[in-house]
């Protein structure tokens, strides 16, 4: 009895030190509504800019700032904003990031709870299909209510995307881009990096890297795949999107011989390493997001022990079109209004033009919001046409496109910008014109006014034109040919025996027999080779 | 009232963790291995793993990467945990400080230094995957093998050495015949701290560019791929592989020299 008492006392004691723990913790949260948001590492702006970063456009929503810059979290400005304006209840954003989309998915199968996502495209609609998603209410994507800045801002263009693949009710884009590959033109052709070929092209051995993902290295293994067919005359986009969404085992077969083959090739399968190996010279090309492909040129431009120039090129044959977008779990949502409330204000507080211009700025991918803040924003980075009394103003710089971004903005929307930014073919058409007289000077530019542009910087990278939007492909989830085209992708990465040199199979098997074998007989070696002692009889 | 506690009271929060965060996971990772996605019982898995050439490729490379590994850490830490333990007192543990110092600092941060290194000696990194690999390894692991072999070297009872010497036997047959079998039970505590960690390590291999899977990774990828009965399969096979090798070095130790005089 006496030992289930002592039992009795520390059972009491943990148990009141645990629950003292979990009081504290719990106190003060009463009113307070939680909401759990999960999004890729590094994907929302963290604030605490220098003065100098200031982002100088107009900006309605702080006139005080005299344009934008981030001081705070999005985070935390977010909840000020949510807290201050009339909701009718306080909130507190619990910001956690994961770092691939299974990862998500893994932990969302494990039981971890949040309210709003930001997965890609496929986890969406596997989601989707699971019946995972809550839809977005109809207060959410009314365009006329007061701080509806997504329904409001977002680009026709992610819109139709999205109406097309059935998402719209459900996922509220955040950012997207397309896939290609950096390259430093010093080093790298633009023949050599206008095709998925240069992964597995000996002349660039051990000098490009690759996303060590199945997805990402599946898709340009198509393109290479069906090289012929997607760049012959007369495809069509029903066909383009069926040779790369194709996963029958005969072309999973051919893709893992081709990926065996760019296993040989590359420097390394990176998942982040490839930025820095880029930005330093390690490597000569390498598989890249565009938004991280902005993110590098940005870099390595200002390196200052080494600047290089690096671009970004979106091979001839298709590119990846993919997106980012937030969707709201039943999980955590459990039917909660207000939790469905907080977690909409919250896509549309990113979505306001400004914070969308923060985010953009701070991690370097394409926010889904178009509108003329936004445009305002790409013409202070990109435009070539300005005051010439501004310290950038460079009066040798005559040659300028006209670049077409009216699919993204709507109607009939066009930026001039630096023609040696971009890889403008040869018998591209020009004008010439004058432009510049808002400012009061009147430049007569030469302007191209092509639209087929594959390679270029950060321009080309953050905003492809209409002509790399032609032969984007949005690859879809891979349903139930998931576990096939998994092991196909671990059956690359694997040393398959047969491949193998058979003396050094023979070699390393005879070893560890050979371990083994005098390991058990130093082991047992008294009772193999000595006698017994007749004396312990 | 006295709190007093008789010693397996004590025990207690040590059984709890024990069957929190070793026994209960085994038994997870021996349910997923013997069954299916939908849960059913099946020995699919198993067979799965002896049939495929890529798992047992994997595995023959992971083996030829961790028995490599170890001899070299063999090769370097013998003599160095010899002359360590010889050396004069006072330099000794200055010494011993010099190869324990780098244990810590985070190992991740370590082989990002010695990529640089790699990059600087060898041009091109990717080039060479698998010695990379090794002497990230070799690097990682070799102070778990000097320092088994420098305690059983300080052991050493130097009246065996001096009388194995007077009885006639030269540098040579000394060492042969009294400091290497005595040093035997470091040997293969080192062996077992090395070969075995150095199977799975698979994050030197990411760091350092070899994009061949190890048994680690290949049950990271299967994991991350949601196949997790397949990745708890070759855990198992990994663990029971582990469990042998100790069931045959676990007796090695004191009581062996011991065994040996009474045996003689």
């Amino acid at each position: 009895m006496k030992k289930f008492k002592k039992f009795v006392c520390i059972g009491a004691a943990s148990l009141l030190l645990l629950s003292s723990l979990s009081l504290t913790a719990c106190s003060g949260g009463q009113k307070e509504f939680v909401l759990r948001v999960a999004s890729w590492e590094e994907y929302i702006d963290l604030g605490d800019w220098d003065d100098d970063e200031l982002i100088e456009i107009d900006n309605p929503y702080d006139e005080e700032a005299g344009g934008v810059i981030g001081v705070n979290s999005m985070v935390e400005d977010f909840t000020d904003w949510f807290n201050s304006s009339d909701y009718g209840f306080d909130i507190r954003v619990e910001y956690s990031t994961f770092g691939t989309n299974e990862d998500l998915y893994n932990r969302l199968s494990l039981g971890d709870k949040y309210d709003l996502v930001c997965p890609s495209d496929y986890l969406i609609m596997k989601l989707l299909a699971e019946d995972e998603l809550v839809a977005y209410s109809d207060e959410f994507l009314d365009a006329e209510a007061d701080n509806n800045y997504y329904a409001q801002n977002v680009s026709p263009f992610i819109d139709g995307v999205f109406e097309e693949n059935g998402w719209q009710n459900y996922a509220a884009c955040y950012m997207w881009g397309t896939t290609g590959i950096i390259y430093n033109p010093e080093t790298v052709s633009s023949d050599n990096a206008a095709t998925w070929d240069i992964l597995q092209n000996e002349k660039y051995n051990r000098r490009v890297t690759i996303k060590d993902n199945v997805r990402d290295s599946y898709f340009p293994a198509l393109g290479i795949l069906n090289k012929e067919e997607l760049l012959s005359d007369g495809l069509t986009a029903e066909r383009r999107n069926e040779l790369l969404n194709d996963t029958d085992q005969d072309t999973v077969d051919a893709a893992e011989r081709i990926l065996k083959g760019i296993k040989e090739n590359v420097y390394s399968f990176e998942t982040d390493s490839g930025k820095a190996d880029m930005i330093t010279g390690k490597v000569a090309a390498n598989y890249q997001w565009s938004g991280d492909g902005v993110y590098i040129m940005d870099e390595a431009d200002g390196d200052e022990n080494n600047p290089t120039e690096l671009w970004y090129s979106v091979p001839d044959e298709c590119t990846n079109l993919w997106f980012d977008g937030w969707v709201m779990l039943k999980d955590g949502i459990a039917g909660d209004k207000n939790k469905q409330i907080a977690a909409e204000a919250f896509v549309n507080f990113l979505s306001r033009p400004d914070n969308a211009i923060r985010n953009m700025y701070y991690i370097g991918y394409t926010s889904s919001i178009a509108g003329d803040m936004v445009y305002d924003y790409l013409d202070y980075n990109y435009g070539a046409v300005f005051n010439p009394d501004d310290e950038y103003f460079d009066d040798e710089m005559t040659e300028v496109c006209q670049y077409d971004l009216s699919y993204f903005f709507g109607g009939d929307v066009s930026l001039y910008v630096d023609a040696s930014q971009l890889e403008i073919p040869d018998d591209a058409e020009t004008i010439s014109q004058t432009l510049g007289s808002e400012y009061g000077n009147d430049i007569n530019y030469t302007v191209y006014t092509t639209d087929d542009i594959s390679r270029g910087r950060q321009a080309f990278a953050q905003y492809p034109p209409q002509s790399v939007i032609a032969r984007s492909v949005v690859m879809v989830d891979f349903g139930d040919r998931l576990h096939d085209i998994n092991q196909m992708w671990i059956n690359v990465r694997c040393l398959d025996i047969k491949d193998f040199n058979p003396a050094i199979v023979w070699t390393v098997v005879a070893v560890v027999v050979a371990i083994t074998a005098a390991i058990i007989l130093y082991r047992f070696r008294y009772k193999i080779f000595y006698r017994t002692p007749k004396e312990d009889k | 009232m006295k709190l007093r506690f008789n010693r397996s009271q004590l025990c207690i929060p040590y059984a709890l963790f024990l069957i929190l965060f070793v026994i209960a996971p085994l038994l997870v990772i021996i349910y997923y291995a013997f069954s299916n996605g939908q849960g059913k019982f099946t020995f699919d898995n198993f067979i799965g793993f002896f049939s495929s050439t890529n798992t047992l490729g994997t595995l023959l490379y992971s083996f030829a990467l961790a028995i490599v590994t170890t001899l070299l850490c063999l090769f370097i830490a013998y003599p160095t945990a010899y002359f360590l333990a010889r050396s004069g007192f006072k330099k000794q543990y200055v010494l011993l400080m010099l190869f324990i110092l780098p244990m810590w600092i985070n190992f991740t941060l370590r082989i990002t230094a010695l990529k640089e290194v790699l990059t600087l000696l060898e041009g091109n990194i990717s080039l060479h995957p698998f010695l990379n690999s090794v002497i990230g390894m070799t690097y990682d692991f070799l102070p778990f093998m000097i320092l088994p072999l420098y305690t059983s070297f300080l052991k050493l009872d130097k009246n065996l050495l001096e009388a194995a010497a007077d009885l006639g036997a030269n540098k040579f047959i000394v060492f042969l015949r009294v400091t290497l079998p005595l040093s035997i039970p470091g040997i293969i505590s080192g062996i077992t701290m090395v070969l075995l960690p150095s199977m799975t390590n698979y994050v030197v291999l990411d760091m350092l560019y070899n994009s061949t899977y190890i048994m680690g990774s290949l049950i990271g990828s299967y994991f991350s791929a949601y196949d997790w009965n397949n990745g708890s399969m070759i855990s198992l096979v990994l663990l029971v592989i582990i469990f042998i090798v100790t069931l045959v070095t676990n007796r090695f130790g004191d009581k062996d020299s011991d065994a040996r005089r009474t045996v003689l």
